[in-house]
Parts: C-alpha cells; sequence; structure tokens
C-alpha cells in the first residue's frame, strides 16, 4: 500500500519536474521528489526501498544511469531518472552521499546467523568489494545497516536477474546457497 | 604565529636549556638532513643511479628493487648470525586503514610510501617522520576488483611518479609533494583503474591499467616524464585474438576446449578483442641491454565464460615483450590460451641469467604462476625453457567451469597471485609465496555490462576444505624445489632476498618473518598486529640497515586492516 502511494506521489512529481527546465532547478528542487519513497528523514517509507542517504556518491550516480538506461528496471525511477544529465546525476548523488546514514533500529544478527553469514561470505568473497565493515567505496554500495527487506530482495532479484544491470553480482549470488541469503540480508542490516 | 607554535617554540627552547650544546646540534643537523615537515630534501634520481639500482646496497629505488625486478638487496649488515636481535626502528601510522601492498622506495635517506586510495607520503627513512602527504581527491567514479590498493611509487629526477585509483597519472615534486603535471589514462567508468607503481625510464613513465573483471581492451603506455603526454601505447589485446587454437597449456596439459564450438562463435560473431581484457597491473621488467620490456597480462574478461570469446584470446594470459623506444611488439608467450579460470598471469616477471636446456647460460625471463609453477624463458625469443615442479597442489586441471560448480586446485588467486617474488641468483633461486584456497569454479552467461563487474560466472571457496599457504624456493636453473615453508594461511603479498643470506616476508596473521635463504630455516619474527600483505624493502642510512614493510591487511583475502609502516634495524 505504501509503495502503491509512493509510486502515485512520485510520478506526479515527477511529471512536474519533467515540465520545468532542468537547468533552473536547483539541487534542492531536484531532490525534492526523492523524499516521497527514500524518506524525508532519510528512512524509506517502504522497507523494499534503499536508504540513500550516505550511500557512495559513485554507486548513487550509477544507478541514476542505469536507470535513465533502461540497465536497471523501475517503473518509478526511469521517469524521474531521464529527466537528469550526467552532472545533474552527479550532483544529486553528491547531495545525497554527504547526509547522515540514518539509523533504522535494526538489531544485531545473533550469532548462528552472524556465523552462518560470515562463512557465505568468505565463501563468494564480498569484502573484496564492499570492504571489511561494508561500507563500500565509489561504485561499490555501503551494505552495513541497509534496511533487511531491501538487501533480501536485492539479492533475490540479482540471484533471478530480475536486477540486470550488474551481472557480476548475478553471477555471486547464484553461486551461494540461497538459504544464505537471509542470513546474509539479516546480518549485514544489523551492521 | 599561532597559539600552538608558540607553545612549540617554547617547549624546544627550553628543551634546549637543558641539552649539552653539542647534542642539540646533533639533532638540528639530523632534522635538516632530510628536511623539515612539507619539505623532503631528496637528492634527484639520475638514469644512471636507477641503471645501477642492482649495485646499490644503500637505496631501494625501483618497486621490485630495480630494473631486472629481482628483489634482491646487496645490504648485509643483517645477517644470518645477527637477524635475531633484529627490533623495530620506528613505526609509521598512515592515515587509511585499508589494505596496504605498497613497496617503500627509499632514496638517501628519504623513503616513500603509498596507502589505499592513491595516498603518498615522503618520510624520514632513518626516524619514520612525515616530511610531506599527497591525499589525492579522488574523483566520484571508481571502478576495481579487490580493494582500493596502491603499489608505491618511483622516482626520476626531482618527481616522484602516481598512477591512482581514478586512472589519472600523476607527476609530484618530490621535494613538497605537489602535483607537477596530471595526465588522464581511461575512463574510470568504463572499468579501468589503476594500482599498479609507474616504471619510469629513460623519461619515460610506463603504466597498464586494472580491468580484466570489467571487459576493458587492456594496454601498456608510455608517458614523456617531464610533460605527462603519451609517447607510445600497446594494445594487450591485438585486433585479432585468434592466435594458433592451443589446445594444451604451457605444461602440456590438455586445457579441454571445444575448439569446433570456438570457430562457430567467430564465424558468428567475429574477433572479440574490443572487450577481452587483459590488463597488466604489475611492473615490467627493464632489460637495458636489449631495450625491451618485459610484462606479463592478465585474464580474458568476462574471467570464466569463454562462450563470448573464442580463441586463444591473445595476449591474455602471457609474457609479453615490447622495445621501449617504440612500444612495437618483439615476442610473447602464451601460458593458458582461452582461460576459463582466471588462473592468469599476474606476479612481475624477472630478469637474471640462467641455464637453457643445454646447460649453457643465457639471459633468462622467471615468472612465478598462479598455476604453481615458475616459469623460466629465454629473453631472446620468450620461448620456455622449462617450468618448475608444482607449489602447491594441483587436482582436476583443467576441469571446465559447470553451472553447478566443478572442484579444481589451484583456486582462482593461485599459486602465486600478484606477488613479486625475489631471487638470489649467487644460488639461483626464487623465493615466491604461495595460496592454496580449494575452489568450485561455476560458469554463467551474461552480455558485455559495460563497464560493470563482468565475471561469466563465479569460483567460491569450499568452506569445508582447509586453506593454507606455503614460501617456496624453487632452483631456476633445474626446476626443482630446494625448500619450502608452509604456513596456516594462503599467502599473499611478496618477498625480499637479502644479500646477508635472508629472506623476508609476511603472512595475514601479522607475522612477518626472516627465513635462511638457503635453507628455509625461520631465524627471526615479528607479530605486527595486522596482516603483513605487502612487500618489504631494505635500504642503509646513517651507516644502518634496515628493513621496512606495510603491516595494513589484504582486501582480497580479508586479512586483518592495519595502517603501520614499520621499519626494523640492529643496534
Amino acid at each position: 500500500m505504501a509503495m502503491k502511494l509512493c509510486s502515485v506521489i512520485l510520478l506526479g512529481l515527477a511529471l512536474g519536474a519533467g515540465a520545468r527546465p532542468a537547468v533552473a532547478d536547483s539541487i534542492a528542487e531536484k531532490v525534492e521528489v526523492c523524499a516521497g519513497c527514500h524518506g524525508a528523514d532519510g528512512k524509506p517509507v517502504d522497507k523494499t526501498i534503499p536508504v540513500i542517504w550516505g550511500q557512495l556518491t559513485g554507486y548513487i550516480y550509477i544507478q541514476l544511469r542505469d536507470f535513465k538506461r533502461g540497465d536497471r528496471k523501475s517503473e518509478i525511477m526511469q521517469p524521474i531518472a531521464s529527466g537528469f544529465e550526467r552532472d545533474d546525476m552527479l550532483a544529486v548523488a553528491e547531495y545525497f552521499s554527504q547526509k547522515k546514514w540514518p539509523d533504522l533500529g535494526q538489531p544485531r544478527a545473533p550469532k548462528d546467523v552472524s556465523k552462518k553469514a560470515t562463512d557465505a561470505e568468505h565463501s563468494v568473497g564480498c569484502t573484496g568489494c564492499h570492504l571489511e565493515q561494508f561500507q563500500g567505496t565509489s561504485t561499490t554500495p555501503r551494505l552495513a545497516g541497509q534496511s533487511r527487506e531491501y538487501l533480501a530482495k536485492t539479492m533475490a532479484d540479482l540471484r533471478t536477474r530480475a536486477r540486470g544491470n550488474n551481472p557480476g553480482m548475478s553471477d555471486l549470488m547464484i553461486a551461494t546457497p540461497e538459504n544464505d541469503l537471509t542470513a546474509l540480508a539479516e546480518f549485514l542490516a544489523g551492521l | 604565529m599561532n597559539r600552538l607554535s608558540i607553545g612549540g617554540y617554547a617547549a624546544l627552547f627550553g628543551l634546549a636549556f637543558f641539552l649539552p650544546a653539542t647534542a642539540y646540534a646533533q639533532q638540528e643537523v639530523k632534522q635538516d638532513s632530510v628536511g623539515p615537515v612539507g619539505t623532503a630534501n631528496v637528492t634527484p634520481v639520475t638514469q644512471a643511479m636507477l641503471n645501477a639500482a642492482d649495485k646499490s646496497a644503500t637505496n631501494f629505488l625501483l618497486t621490485n628493487g630495480n630494473y631486472a625486478q629481482t628483489r634482491f638487496h646487496l645490504a648485509k649488515q643483517i645477517n644470518q648470525k645477527n637477524v635475531k636481535n633484529l627490533h623495530v626502528a620506528w613505526i609509521y601510522q598512515t592515515d587509511v586503514k585499508e589494505s596496504l601492498e605498497t613497496s617503500p622506495i627509499v632514496v638517501d635517506g628519504v623513503m616513500f610510501v603509498t596507502t589505499s586510495y592513491s595516498h603518498v607520503y615522503a618520510l624520514d627513512a632513518k626516524t619514520g617522520r612525515e616530511l610531506w602527504h599527497y591525499n589525492h581527491k579522488m574523483g566520484p567514479i571508481t571502478t576495481y576488483c579487490c580493494g582500493p590498493n596502491n603499489r608505491g611509487v618511483q622516482v626520476l629526477n626531482d618527481m616522484v611518479y602516481l598512477a591512482t585509483l581514478d586512472a589519472k597519472l600523476i607527476a609530484l615534486s618530490a621535494k613538497t609533494g605537489d602535483v607537477v603535471w596530471k595526465t588522464d589514462i581511461a575512463d574510470p567508468e568504463m572499468g579501468y583503474s589503476e594500482t599498479m607503481a609507474p616504471t619510469v625510464v629513460k623519461d619515460k613513465v610506463l603504466i597498464g591499467t586494472n580491468g580484466g573483471e570489467y571487459g576493458i581492451r587492456g594496454f601498456v603506455r608510455a608517458y614523456d616524464a617531464k610533460t605527462g603526454k603519451q609517447v607510445w601505447s600497446f594494445n594487450t589485446i591485438p585486433d585479432s585474438t585468434v592466435g594458433v587454437w592451443a589446445t594444451k597449456d604451457a605444461t602440456g596439459r590438455d586445457m579441454h576446449r571445444d575448439i569446433a564450438a570456438e570457430k562457430d562463435a567467430l564465424a558468428k560473431n567475429g574477433d572479440p578483442f574490443a572487450k577481452l581484457g587483459g590488463g597488466v597491473w604489475q611492473n615490467p621488467a627493464v632489460d637495458l641491454a636489449s631495450n625491451r620490456i618485459y610484462f606479463v597480462v592478465g585474464n580474458p574478461s568476462p574471467d570464466l565464460d569463454g562462450s563470448t570469446r573464442p580463441g586463444d584470446n591473445l595476449y591474455t594470459d602471457s609474457l609479453v615483450a615490447l622495445d621501449l623506444d617504440t612500444g612495437k611488439y618483439v615476442c610473447h608467450f602464451q601460458y593458458i590460451a582461452h582461460d576459463v579460470w582466471d588462473l592468469d598471469a599476474v606476479s612481475p616477471p624477472v630478469l637474471v641469467d640462467v641455464k637453457d636446456k643445454s646447460g649453457k647460460t643465457v639471459p633468462g625471463v622467471l615468472h612465478a604462476g598462479k598455476t604453481g609453477h615458475i616459469y623460466v624463458h629465454d629473453r631472446k625469443d620468450c620461448s620456455l625453457i622449462r617450468f618448475s615442479e608444482a607449489m602447491v597442489p594441483q587436482e582436476n586441471m583443467w576441469v571446465l567451469p559447470t553451472k553447478d560448480g566443478a572442484r579444481m586446485l589451484p583456486g582462482a588467486n593461485g599459486g602465486v597471485e600478484w606477488s613479486p617474488i625475489a631471487t638470489d641468483p649467487s644460488q639461483s633461486l626464487a623465493y615466491a609465496i604461495n595460496l592454496h584456497q580449494p575452489m568450485t569454479y561455476r560458469v554463467e552467461s551474461s552480455p558485455y555490462p559495460n563497464g560493470k563487474l563482468w565475471l561469466g560466472g563465479a569460483f567460491t571457496a569450499i568452506p569445508s576444505e582447509k586453506q593454507s599457504g606455503n614460501i617456496t624456493a624453487v632452483n631456476y636453473d633445474t626446476g626443482k624445489i630446494k625448500w619450502q615453508v608452509k604456513t596456516p594461511e594462503p599467502m599473499i603479498g611478496g618477498i625480499l632476498a637479502t644479500a646477508g643470506g635472508l629472506v623476508f616476508t609476511g603472512e595475514g596473521n601479522g607475522k612477518f618473518a626472516a627465513y635462511n635463504s638457503a635453507d628455509g630455516k625461520e631465524l627471526w619474527s615479528f607479530r605486527a598486529g595486522a596482516g603483513v600483505n605487502a612487500p618489504p624493502s631494505s635500504y642503509m642510512v646513517g651507516g644502518k640497515q634496515y628493513i621496512v614493510v606495510g603491516a595494513g591487511g589484504n582486501t582480497q583475502v580479508n586479512f586483518k586492516r592495519g595502517n603501520n609502516i614499520i621499519a626494523f634495524t640492529l643496534d
């Protein structure tokens, strides 16, 4: 329900934004639309929507670019991103990267879950890109403290290639036993 | 003048008042020898000094010691008898707690080290005091796997050369760390990045690129050292990559290629050169006598899926030689054609004299492979003279990757990863550090993803199987293993041999140790508190020999991170 409401608000805002000349838009105007789903305080209105406050500039930029290209599918994000040029995307990405990462209040995973998650991580080598504390770097996203439901959905979508804009990640998720993904989501969300 | 500096002066005057005059004067002299904070009084590094780097017991001028990349240092004050007395001289803590792969460079008492995210520090090599710090302003887009690493710099004349994670080549003033010039090497959004130290020779800055996991087209380039303008560029992936349809690897083992299917794919889709990978991210060796460079080319893209890239995928997984002045091709030797295991060629080649098959001494090239073999080549034409006994277990080679995963040893990190080897020509020994990581290899097929991670599957460690490592000494004139030390964890980082009859190397668990280079007996060790996964250097200053190494852990194998540069010496 929340998702549906969010879609309606966003589509309206996006259409409105598209009607104005892009150069006239300040960053504040450009990001106005984002709060409808990603939260006015950085806490998304729905748990399957990612935290973007404090996320890395490079990663946000690449996602906006991919939404515009259609490499990443989203009926909500595609119309928004398609109004952006490269500099807009970088500016929006920079804007959100400077925000403080919100505390979603997700608990630490219990020991057995953490063990299962870290065993899975060691096998596939997540920290090779997401780094030791899962803080990410540049175009590789921060995972620590991300919404558990979003993480679970993303890993599942990568696994089926429903999320198609990172085939390398899809390969790695396919190589990870399906029953380890829940533990990974819980572990990462609780960091 | 701010309050701090007033306080600082007051403290200094106070100290000076109580110190004997001579001690104060000595202190002043010491401070001035390499410069005040913000300035490094660096001796200009001439080409003649670089050419003779292998004959210097004082300095450590190139990433692997000298142009031949022997990582054999002539200083022998620290030797088999006294190494037990080795102790920490100083520790310098960098601002970056992340994977450290730097090879410290030392020029007449000034040291240059780098960290992850392309920071550079100039330090007083005697005391560890910081002289300057270059904090690179990273572009918003960087694309790389396996850590934000940097492996070091090189100095020529009064400039320090650095290649950055966002694919820029930068010349810094050796004295101040200020940028003199900056050149864009390639587009980071398309998967290009830089982690290697440049090699500077004859006013040319030589640099390759990372990106074998991102569908790049690899290269080695020469830039003018004074201006940063490109002099030549060599595509490590030529326009025709098909090769000879080799069915066997360098050791004669069948690679189970389906040549007919590959030929069909070639007829249908054409040569895959444009996105075939072939990164070069370790230093070339320079043969001053023949005016050639020798380097190794990394894996094809995508790593594990060969269906989109028919043919031998030249010059991936190869040793390649070029003319230094022109960048023109001289010769190559491919270890694994049409690699689908990422068991590519990474560890930097070394130039030493070797015995050929008839026992005659000829100029040779060594390369330590991820396969676990040390390959010995004739420098004249790159041909293979011999390969060593396997340094790690090999099983099920070359089983093809499958959807569900096929087990094969070695794992995709090796054998020998990027870790440079060391040599001791007086013993005809090459020293290599190895990983043993049992893995399964899986294949998946997906189209080129516009500069994103493009693995074509996955290699995954088998959780139930124990991993380990080793330090191995190989006689490169016979191919036989002389000695081997087993380590509890896989080894990655590098190794150094000295004229003191020693080799130094570190482990992911923080152990840094010295071994007798003739028999592998452990003679000394130290616990650094973070992974010692960087190549050590040796140098002398003030009449004392030092061994220096970074202890910052490793991203790729996930060893404990730290931020320490640690120098050791005797009393």
